[in-house]
C-alpha cells in the first residue's frame, strides 16, 4: 500500500432505505479509510451495499448516520450545491449501467462534464480528442450512446468520468455486463489509470482486478467484514 | 391480475398525470360547452340588438369576432383532447413494448391501454359537462347582475348529451390510434432508443457554452418526441391565435368602436334646444344603449325653432366653429333604384328595391358639423346641394348598394354620398345640408344647436345657458359626456364579453403545457439523474427543462400572435384606429399570459429538482 493523506474517511456509515413500511439497512456502521493514490475494491455478494458505498463516497446520496469525509469534506453536512460542485471537480464515476446521455453524442457526453466548469471551447476539444484518444474511440465521435457495443459505452463512460481529471475514481462493476474480450480492455484502462496516479475505488467480483487492487473491502450483508491487503 | 384491475391501478399510480389529463379533457369539454351555451346567448342578444341596440355598422364588427372565437375555441378543444390523449397513450408506448417483451398477447395489451382511455375519456367528459353548465349558469348569473341582459334559460339536456357523447366519442377516436400503433409495434422496437428517441446523427462535434449546451440537449428533446412537440405547438398556436382575436381583437376592436361613437358624438358637446327637443334627442342616443324609447314629436313646431338672434350670439360667444345648428325631423325616406356594373357582363346592373321606412332626417350646415363619423364615401359637400349621408342601419335594413343609389325625403331626391356609423336612433338617421332641408321640408329655422364647450375657459357653459334662458324660458343646455360615456362602456362591455371567452382554452393549454413538460421530464428521468451525478447542479436542470417549455411556448406563441393579428388586422376590424397606447396594451395582456403559462410550466420542473439524485435515476 502507498503511503499518502486519507482521501476518503467513513465512521460508522450507515444507510437505511424506507420501502414502504419495510426498513432496509443496506450499510450497518462501515468504517474505512482510503489513502491518496491508492487502489481499493469493494467485494461482496450482490446487495451487500458495494453500489450504496460508493454513491455516498461520491456524494449522490446521504447517509442515514454516520460520517462520510472525502477529501477533507464531511459530505454528510454539504448542500446539495456544494454536492454538485464537488462531483463535478473531485469525482468521476463510472456507474455500472454506464448511464450514458441519450441524446448527446459520444463527444457530447465527455464534454459536459467540462462545460459546467465553463471551461473553453479548445481545451473541451482537446481534452476530448484526448480521452477519445485514451479509451480508444476516435472513430465513434459522432455517434449516439445507442449506436454503441456494451464495451464501447463503458469505455465513453470512464473518457467522461476522466473529463475534469479528478483525483478520485469511483467504478461500480466495470466488467459485470460485458464479455471477457472487452472486460480485459477495460481491466487494461484500469491499470493505465493506476498507473497515472489516480485514487480509484472499485466495486467489482472480478478476480482479474481484484488481483491489481492494493487492498480489498468485503462487505456482506451491509457489514465490513474486512480489509484485505 | 385481471383485466379491469391493471388499467385502475396503472391509473392510480400516474396521479399526477391521471388527474391532469382528467382536467384538461373537462376544461376543454367545459369551455366548448360554455361557449355554445353561453356565447349562443350572447349571440341571441346580438341579433336583438341590431334591432334595437348598437348599430348595424357594430353588429358587423362584433359578429364575425364572436363567430371566429366560437370556431377558434372549437378547434382549440379538438386538437387539445388529441394532445391530451396522444400524451396519455405515448407514456405508454415503453410499457406495452415491455408488456409484449414478457409475452402479453397484443389484444390484452391493447385491452388495458383501451380501458384505461375509457375510464379517463369518460370522467373527463362527466366533468367537463358538469363544469360546463356551472360555468354558464354562474356567468350568465354575473352579467345580468352586472347590467347585461342575458337569458337565463334552462338547459337543453340532450344537447348536453350530445356534446359530452362529440367528445367523448372524439377522445377515444384520437387516443386509440397511438394505443393501436403501439400494440402492433414489435416489442424490440417500442423499447428501442432509436424508435423512441428519433435522434440524427450530427455533422461534426462543435464545443458550445454551457447555456448553448443547455439549449442544446432542450432543443434535441424536442426532437426526441417530435410528434408530442408538434402536437403542443399546434395546440398553443391555435389558444394564442385565440387569445390574441381575443385580447388584441377585443383591444383594437373596442378601441376602435369606442372611437367611432366618441367621434360621431362627440366630446365636450352639449345641446341647445327646446326641453323637449332636448329630451327626445337623449332617447334617440340612448337608443344604441338601452333600445327605442322615443315619444312622438312634431319636429317642425313653432316653439322648437332656434332664432337667428340667439344663433348670433352663441357664434360671438364661442366663435363660428363651434356652433352647430341642425334640423332634425322624423319622416318618411324611400330607397331609389341604381345602377352599378355588373361583375361578368360588365354592363350596368340594376340595384334596390324602393323600400320605405321612417328614419330621423338631420340637417346640418356641412362646414360647420362638429360630429366626425367613421365613413364610407365623403360627407355632404355644400350646404344647398341633395346629397345625403345615411346611418349604417339605415344603409343595412334599406339599401342593397347605398353609394350607387339615391333616396328620397319630402319628394326630393338625394345622391346617397356616404355612409355614417352613427349611434344616434341607433343609426337609423340621414344627413342633409340644412337650407336643402329648410327648402323641402318647407320649415324655416333649426330646432337645435349642437355647440363645443371650451373647458379651458371658466364659465362658458354657464354662459350658453343664460344665452339659452334668455332667448326662451323653455330652452335647455344638456351636455352630452355622461351619454357618451355611457355609449362607449356599453360598447365597452359587449367587447369584454368577447375577450373573457379565450380564457378557458388558456386555463386548458396551461395544463396541456403541463401535460407536455411532465411527459418531457418522464422521458429524460435517468438524464437528468446521471447529469446531476457527474456535476449538474439541480438549477442545470430546471434550465433545461424549462429551455423546452420555453421553445415550445414561444414557437406556438409566435406562430399564434401572428395568426391572430393578421386574423385581427385584416379580417376582422376595417381602418383600425391603433395608437402605442393600444399595442401596449395588448403586448402586455399577451406578455402576461405568455409569462404566466410558462412560470406554471415549471412547476414539475422545481418539483422535480428538489428529489434525490438515486430516486431519479432509480425511478428511470
Amino acid at each position: 500500500m502507498r503511503n499518502g493523506e486519507f482521501v476518503v474517511s467513513a465512521s460508522a456509515l450507515c444507510k437505511t432505505y424506507q420501502i414502504g413500511d419495510l426498513k432496509v439497512d443496506v450499510l450497518k456502521a462501515v468504517e474505512c479509510e482510503v489513502k491518496e493514490n491508492e487502489f481499493v475494491a469493494v467485494s461482496g455478494p450482490s446487495g451487500s451495499g458495494k453500489t450504496t458505498l460508493l454513491n455516498l463516497i461520491g456524494g449522490i446520496d446521504k447517509p442515514t448516520s454516520g460520517k462520510i469525509t472525502v477529501f477533507g469534506e464531511d459530505l454528510t453536512e454539504k448542500n446539495e450545491d456544494f454536492l454538485a460542485s464537488f462531483r463535478c471537480n473531485k469525482v468521476g464515476f463510472v456507474f455500472q449501467s454506464y448511464n450514458l446521455v441519450s441524446t448527446l453524442t459520444v463527444a457530447e457526453n465527455i464534454a459536459f462534464p467540462m462545460e459546467w466548469l465553463r471551461k473553453d471551447a479548445n481545451s473541451i476539444r482537446n481534452r476530448v480528442g484526448e480521452l477519445l484518444e485514451t479509451v480508444g474511440l476516435q472513430h465513434r465521435v459522432e455517434h449516439f450512446p445507442f449506436q454503441l457495443s456494451g464495451g464501447e459505452q463503458q469505455r465513453v463512460a470512464f473518457a467522461r468520468a476522466l473529463a475534469n481529471d479528478p483525483p478520485l475514481l469511483l467504478v461500480d462493476e466495470p466488467t459485470g455486463n460485458l464479455d471477457s474480450r472487452t472486460s480485459q480492455q477495460i481491466i487494461e484502462l484500469l491499470q493505465k489509470l493506476q498507473q497515472g496516479g489516480k485514487t480509484i475505488v472499485v466495486a467489482t467480483h472480478d478476480e482479474r482486478i481484484l488481483s491489481l487492487v492494493d487492498r480489498t473491502l468485503c462487505l456482506e450483508d451491509g457489514k465490513l467484514m474486512s480489509q484485505d491487503e | 391480475m385481471s383485466e379491469t384491475s391493471f388499467p385502475v391501478n396503472d391509473l392510480l399510480r400516474r396521479k399526477l398525470q391521471t388527474s391532469l389529463v382528467v382536467v384538461a379533457l373537462a376544461l376543454c369539454v367545459a369551455s366548448t360547452l360554455f361557449l355554445l351555451v353561453f356565447a349562443g346567448k350572447i349571440g341571441l342578444s346580438v341579433s336583438f340588438i341590431v334591432e334595437g341596440r348598437l348599430t348595424a355598422g357594430f353588429s358587423t364588427v362584433f359578429s364575425p369576432f364572436v363567430i371566429l372565437v366560437g370556431i377558434l375555441i372549437l378547434g382549440v378543444g379538438v386538437v387539445m383532447i388529441s394532445f391530451m390523449v396522444f400524451m396519455m397513450m405515448s407514456q405508454r408506448v415503453r410499457d406495452i413494448g415491455l408488456m409484449k417483451a414478457a409475452g402479453c398477447p397484443s389484444d390484452l395489451v391493447f385491452g388495458y391501454f383501451l380501458t384505461e382511455l375509457l375510464i379517463v375519456a369518460f370522467v373527463g367528459c362527466l366533468l367537463g359537462v358538469v363544469l360546463g353548465v356551472a360555468g354558464d349558469s354562474a356567468v350568465t348569473s354575473l352579467f345580468n347582475s352586472m347590467g347585461f341582459r342575458i337569458p337565463q334559460e334552462p338547459i337543453d339536456v340532450w344537447f348536453v348529451l350530445l356534446v359530452f357523447a362529440a367528445f367523448f366519442i372524439l377522445s377515444l377516436v384520437v387516443g386509440i390510434k397511438p394505443a393501436f400503433d403501439a400494440a402492433r409495434v414489435s416489442p424490440t422496437k417500442a423499447m428501442s432508443p432509436t424508435y423512441h428517441f428519433g435522434l440524427s446523427k450530427e455533422h461534426g462535434f462543435k464545443v458550445v457554452s454551457k447555456s448553448g449546451f443547455v439549449f442544446k440537449i432542450a432543443l434535441r428533446s424536442l426532437f426526441r418526441h417530435s410528434s408530442a412537440s408538434l402536437r403542443i405547438i399546434l395546440c398553443l398556436g391555435i389558444v394564442f391565435t385565440l387569445v390574441t382575436v381575443g385580447v388584441a381583437g377585443g383591444v383594437i376592436a373596442n378601441q376602435t368602436t369606442e372611437n367611432w361613437v366618441e367621434k360621431a358624438i362627440g366630446r365636450d358637446i352639449a345641446i341647445i334646444a327646446h326641453h323637449d327637443v332636448c329630451v327626445n334627442y337623449q332617447l334617440l342616443l340612448s337608443s344604441f344603449y338601452e333600445g327605442e324609447k322615443r315619444f312622438q314629436l312634431n319636429y317642425t313646431d313653432q316653439r322648437y325653432a332656434i332664432s337667428e338672434n340667439l344663433l348670433n350670439q352663441l357664434r360671438f360667444a364661442l366663435g363660428n366653429t363651434s356652433v352647430d345648428a341642425r334640423l332634425i325631423i322624423e319622416a318618411q325616406v324611400n330607397e331609389v333604384q341604381g345602377y352599378t356594373l355588373g361583375d361578368s357582363t360588365q354592363g350596368t346592373m340594376l340595384v334596390g328595391d324602393s323600400r320605405t321606412g321612417l328614419s330621423l332626417i338631420v340637417g346640418v350646415e356641412p362646414e360647420n358639423v362638429l360630429s366626425k363619423w367613421f365613413l364610407r364615401g365623403r360627407f355632404i359637400g355644400e350646404v344647398e346641394t341633395f346629397e345625403a349621408v345615411i346611418g349604417d342601419t339605415l344603409a343595412h335594413k334599406m339599401f342593397s348598394t347605398p353609394l350607387v343609389q339615391k333616396m328620397k325625403a319630402f319628394n326630393a331626391s338625394f345622391d346617397v354620398v356616404g355612409v355614417c356609423v352613427d349611434p344616434v336612433n341607433n343609426g337609423n338617421v340621414t344627413y342633409v345640408p340644412l337650407r336643402t332641408l329648410e327648402s323641402v321640408a318647407n320649415v324655416s329655422r333649426p330646432n337645435l344647436v349642437m355647440v363645443r364647450i371650451d373647458r379651458s375657459t371658466n364659465g362658458t357653459l354657464d354662459r350658453v345657458k343664460d344665452l339659452a334662458a334668455a332667448a326662451d324660458p323653455e330652452f335647455e343646455v344638456v351636455e352630452l359626456n355622461e351619454m357618451l360615456d355611457r355609449s362607449m362602456g356599453f360598447v365597452g362591455s359587449v367587447w369584454s364579453t368577447v375577450m373573457f371567452l379565450p380564457v378557458f382554452s388558456l386555463i386548458a393549454a396551461t395544463l396541456c403545457l403541463l401535460g407536455y413538460v411532465m411527459l418531457a421530464i418522464d422521458e429524460q428521468k435517468q438524464e437528468f439523474g446521471i447529469m446531476r451525478a457527474v456535476g449538474a447542479n439541480p438549477k442545470t436542470v430546471i434550465n433545461i427543462i424549462s429551455g423546452q417549455s420555453l421553445l415550445v411556448l414561444l414557437s406556438g406563441y409566435v406562430l399564434g400572435v401572428a395568426f391572430g393579428t393578421i386574423i385581427t388586422l385584416i379580417i376582422l376590424v376595417e381602418e383600425p384606429f391603433v395608437t402605442g397606447l393600444t399595442v401596449l396594451e395588448i403586448a402586455g395582456w399577451l406578455l402576461i399570459a405568455l409569462v404566466t403559462m410558462f412560470a406554471v410550466s415549471l412547476y414539475p420542473a422545481l418539483r422535480f429538482a428538489r428529489k434525490p439524485i438515486l430516486d431519479i435515476m432509480n425511478q428511470s
